[in-house]
């Protein structure tokens, strides 16, 4: 049962959109009570998925999923042509990042009820760029999980190019071809590994049974790893991101940052680094040498920008930054942290740029320089978009700061150089953090309001449910981080026993 | 004499053209009997098609120079269909004139030559000897010039069908050419004798006879440094035909290569396989690089249907099983998307010019057909979950299962490139705002029949997979 509702999760999106062809665009009211229908029932499963996931603990799973010790494990034959298979399967992992996913995506459907255009095709988008991410997370098979991570391409384009405001079709372009080669890169190296693991199978299980050769592990890694570091705006890739999101509509600026920026991270840390450990020991270190543009520079690049959202977009581009740190670090903390932060920082954006959109829908404008005094008018957005604010530069009793402390930790512990300077510039880099989102708030919140705001009116109950639920979601992992790095540390044990 | 069963279709498609034609005597011009007759002939043949028991054999007829395998059963069945769709797609312009064009006349004879062009593709997948593979080549490019010049009235028509035929008549040389060398390598015209003749070892003379093969049938597949004329004819050549030679012709031509490579020359496709590999390469980026900065309608699809070409050799470097799984596979694909985008394209030409402006702010006139578009594009550029990908993926595979990982990653690199010039179709019809000065469109039933039908293909090709192999069985196990 509980097998059959986890292979729901991505299925049920489809189905909406399916359930959606015969109603009328006219009858907008329908729709948006479907989809927010369909998203609130996902999110349900996923709760209660993820309930169940953490309340087995370490209870003997499926010996068939070895190394990892997944719940919900689904096998079966899909593609003989090339002996594809239908893996999925949930550990602590990426079943937090499917609920991360669950709440985005419920939270982006409910800010998106105004949307100018057509809004049967912009929620039937939504909903297949949901199937995406919930299948990229889901997958444990090489070919299923490629499927599910191209998909994005199709419908990034679409939203931003039809639904965003400003240079929408530039950003949308350069978003979607810089991820596409992204995943142009994953897909080369995805048909050497079934070639050379000679274990003629796409399962991840199997492929990490073989020891795969060096000189093939060289090429491969590094290759796979930028693959995915694209989707993360891993500097030097990092130049798609700003643009894609400014352009985007709040919706899919949320998703595009809270989840999908996660699964270049996740692909990293679940793909490349478990299979290929011996060269990822050899290459991570260059990767750090990467960071230190994104985690030092990102904040101060964010300092000197007026828009809000490339405000934004550099903030997730430092702390993305963060997450590789974790990873490049290789300790099991580093590790952990590196997770708790793809959650953490998933919420917080989601947040952020929630806030933003509602804000930019009053104001038509994101520019902080024409605004002033909004806390008088709208002091509840004001208030969600200072506790993002806050929760972004790491206050404790926020999850960021749980996250961001576990990463600098565990990055501290390896014993390198390189790796501790990194983490001192970016404990450092927290100072600047501070600098952009306390001028930014000051200037937005604060001061005087131009006549135009006058008439302007806080957010609705739709809202302000978004929020609420956004912000008790930090606020759960900020105050009890316990739980949730117990599930993470068990699903990160496999991975790390390969170092 | 008795005549096997699997025959049967063949001898079929060899009778119908003569069939639609001759209907002409008893009707009169505007008559639709030909058109009925036409549709009934083609759907019964790809009907009695489907009904080849496939046994992973093949039986032999006609002195034993006349084969039917799997591959040439689904050859067939790609062909028959392509047939079919472009019969759907020329009925209109034989009813209204499309836009700045002349009318197009006499239906009977069009289909009649679009049928012994699909009978020439036959005689190519079927043929165990070089004289009878020749015919077959003709039969199949002949009707094709003389389709490009259907509109007798038109410059730019009559201008593209000479260009054809000129490049034909060159390819044609190169050919026989290099038949003639191969007959003197081996001193057969028959597969199998040249089989054994270049498993015994391979000479100076072997080498020529390839490379002036692949250079003939390089001008047919559009290949790189070959490919010159096919932007021109695409664009001067009826609407109707441009479809049917991106489709029709193009299997043909890759079905040619793959009897040929798999066939006679299967002992050295390991030393040819540089070659393969350099064209594929090369004829891939340039069909994208031209694609770039198009902006007319056709010419657009020229380049693409250059840049698909190369995809599909990718495919010819994987082993015979491989390569012709996924040869098929990826016609049938190709032919869907292909049509489909050409039926978008039809419906735009038939109210307006045919360029990239033509299509601003379809998606606000007509959703439907925007989102037509955008399948059609996204599924030949290669997005999951469309057919178009799997596609792909099959190709890619079987070139990756003879370790060309270098072309392959070069290859899903220049993927990146096509989804850009793919992305800017999409945009023209979805961002940009309407134009005033469009005409509006009006889709007949037909029209809007077969673009439903063809979304619903490219959607369930690419989700077909997903649906095959007991996965139904797997899920009942829980």
């Amino acid at each position: 049962m509980e097998t059959v509702l986890f292979n729901l999760i991505w299925v049920i999106p489809l189905l909406t959109v399916l359930a959606c062809i015969p109603i009328p665009a006219t009858c907008e009211r329908a729709l948006r009570a479907v989809h927010t229908a369909s998203v609130s029932f996902v999110l349900l499963i996923v709760c209660v998925l993820t309930y169940r996931v953490f309340a087995l603990g370490a209870a003997p799973a499926d010996p068939a999923s070895a190394p990892f010790a997944l719940r919900f494990f689904t096998d079966i034959p899909w593609l003989s042509a090339f002996n594809a298979h239908y893996i999925v399967g949930a550990d602590g992992l990426n079943m937090l990042l499917l609920a991360l996913t669950a709440f985005i995506v419920w939270a982006g459907v409910l800010v998106s009820y105004k949307i100018k255009g057509n809004q049967k095709v912009f929620f039937a988008l939504i909903q297949l760029l949901a199937t995406s991410v919930y299948g990229v997370y889901m997958s444990f098979d090489l070919v299923l999980f490629f499927v599910f991570y191209e998909m994005e391409a199709l419908c990034m384009y679409l939203m931003i190019a039809c639904y965003g405001s400003g240079r929408r079709d530039y950003g949308g372009k350069k978003l979607t071809l810089t991820l596409a080669f992204g995943s142009s890169m994953i897909l080369a190296t995805l048909f050497g590994l079934y070639f050379e693991s000679g274990t003629g199978s796409w399962s991840l299980m199997e492929i990490s049974k073989v020891t795969l050769p060096m000189d093939f592990q060289m090429w491969a890694f590094p290759l796979m790893f930028m693959g995915f570091a694209v989707s993360s705006s891993l500097f030097p890739f990092h130049f798609w991101s700003p643009d894609g999101h400014s352009a985007a509509p709040t919706a899919v600026s949320m998703l595009a940052a809270g989840v999908m920026m996660k699964m270049g991270a996740y692909g990293c840390l679940r793909f490349a680094m478990f299979l290929m450990p011996e060269a990822a020991k050899i290459w991570l270190p260059y990767v750090v040498a990467l960071l230190i543009f994104n985690v030092v520079l990102g904040p101060f690049i964010a300092i000197r920008h007026k828009d809000l959202k490339y405000i934004t977009a550099y903030s997730s581009i430092s702390h993305l930054g963060l997450i590789f740190l974790g990873l490049a670090a290789l300790t099991p903390v580093g590790l952990r942290g590196a997770s708790l932060q793809m959650i953490s920082h998933g919420f917080l954006t989601g947040l952020f740029f929630a806030t933003i959109g509602m804000i930019y829908e009053r104001t038509h404008t994101r520019d902080i320089t024409e605004m002033g005094g909004i806390m008088k008018k709208m002091p509840f957005l004001g208030v969600g978009f200072v506790i993002a604010g806050f929760a972004g530069l790491g206050l404790p009793g926020f999850s960021g700061f749980i996250a961001e402390s576990t990463i600098f930790i565990g990055a501290f512990q390896q014993d390198s150089t390189l790796t501790r300077i990194v983490t001192v510039l970016a404990i450092l880099s927290i100072t600047t953090t501070a600098v952009y989102i306390l001028q930014t708030a000051n200037r937005m919140l604060h001061g005087p309001m131009p006549a135009k705001f006058q008439t302007l009116t806080d957010g609705c109950f739709r809202e302000k449910l978004v929020i609420v639920v956004l912000v008790f979601c930090l606020l759960l992992i900020g105050i009890f981080p316990g739980p949730f790095a117990d599930m993470l540390d068990l699903s990160i044990a496999p991975i790390f026993n390969r170092f | 004499m008795s005549i096997p069963n699997f025959i049967i279709p063949d001898l079929l498609l060899l009778l119908f053209p003569f069939i639609v034609i001759g209907s002409r005597l008893f009707c009169d011009a505007k008559s639709n009997v030909p058109w009925r007759i036409a549709n009934i002939g083609f759907l019964l043949i790809f009907l009695l098609l489907n009904f080849i028991p496939l046994a992973g054999g093949e039986g032999r007829f006609f002195i034993c120079n006349w084969r039917v395998d799997d591959f040439g059963v689904f050859m067939r069945e790609v062909l028959v269909v392509s047939a079919i769709l472009g019969m759907w797609f020329s009925k209109d312009y034989f009813m209204h004139a499309a836009a700045g064009k002349p009318q197009m006349h006499q239906i009977a004879e069009f289909i009649g030559a679009i049928a012994f062009a699909t009978f020439g593709g036959v005689t190519v997948v079927s043929a165990c000897d070089t004289i009878t593979f020749f015919l077959g080549l003709e039969i199949a490019t002949i009707p094709m010039y003389a389709l490009t010049a259907w509109n007798k009235q038109d410059q730019l028509g009559s201008e593209a069908a000479t260009k054809y035929i000129l490049m034909g008549s060159v390819a044609t040389a190169f050919e026989l050419f290099g038949f003639s060398y191969l007959y003197g390598f081996a001193g057969s015209l028959h597969f199998d004798a040249i089989q054994r003749a270049v498993a015994a070892g391979a000479s100076p003379l072997l080498w020529i006879a390839v490379l002036f093969l692949f250079c003939g049938i390089g001008f047919k597949l559009t290949l790189f440094p070959f490919y010159t004329w096919a932007p021109d004819v695409y664009e001067g050549a009826p609407t109707p035909v441009t479809a049917v030679l991106s489709v029709t012709s193009k299997a043909t031509a890759i079905a040619f290569l793959v009897v040929l490579v798999y066939g006679p020359l299967a002992p050295v496709q390991e030393q040819i396989a540089p070659l393969i590999a350099l064209l594929a390469g090369v004829t891939l980026f340039v069909g994208n690089l031209g694609a770039l900065k198009q902006y007319r309608l056709r010419r657009f699809m020229a380049y693409s249907s250059i840049a698909q070409a190369g995809y599909i050799m990718v495919a010819l470097l994987g082993t015979a099983a491989m390569a012709k799984t996924a040869i098929i596979y990826y016609l049938f694909v190709y032919a869907v998307s292909n049509y489909l985008a050409f039926f978008v394209f039809g419906i735009i030409g038939h109210h307006r010019e045919e360029i990239f402006d033509s299509l601003r702010g379809l998606s606000k006139q007509n959703p439907s057909l925007a989102i037509a578009l955008a399948i059609s594009m996204f599924s030949l550029a290669g997005i999951p979950p469309l057919a178009g990908f799997f596609g792909k993926f099959h190709l890619f595979f079987s070139g990756a299962t003879t370790g060309h990982y270098m072309l392959i990653a070069f290859a899903v690199l220049n993927n990146v490139l096509a989804l850009f010039y793919y992305l800017q179709l999409v945009k023209s019809a979805w961002v940009d705002e309407p134009d005033g000065h469009l005409n509006p469109l009006r889709l007949t039933r037909r029209q809007r029949g077969v673009i439903i039908l063809l979304s619903c293909a490219v959607v369930i090709l690419g989700f077909l997979p997903f649906l095959s192999d007991n996965i139904f069985m797997g899920f009942s196990g829980l």
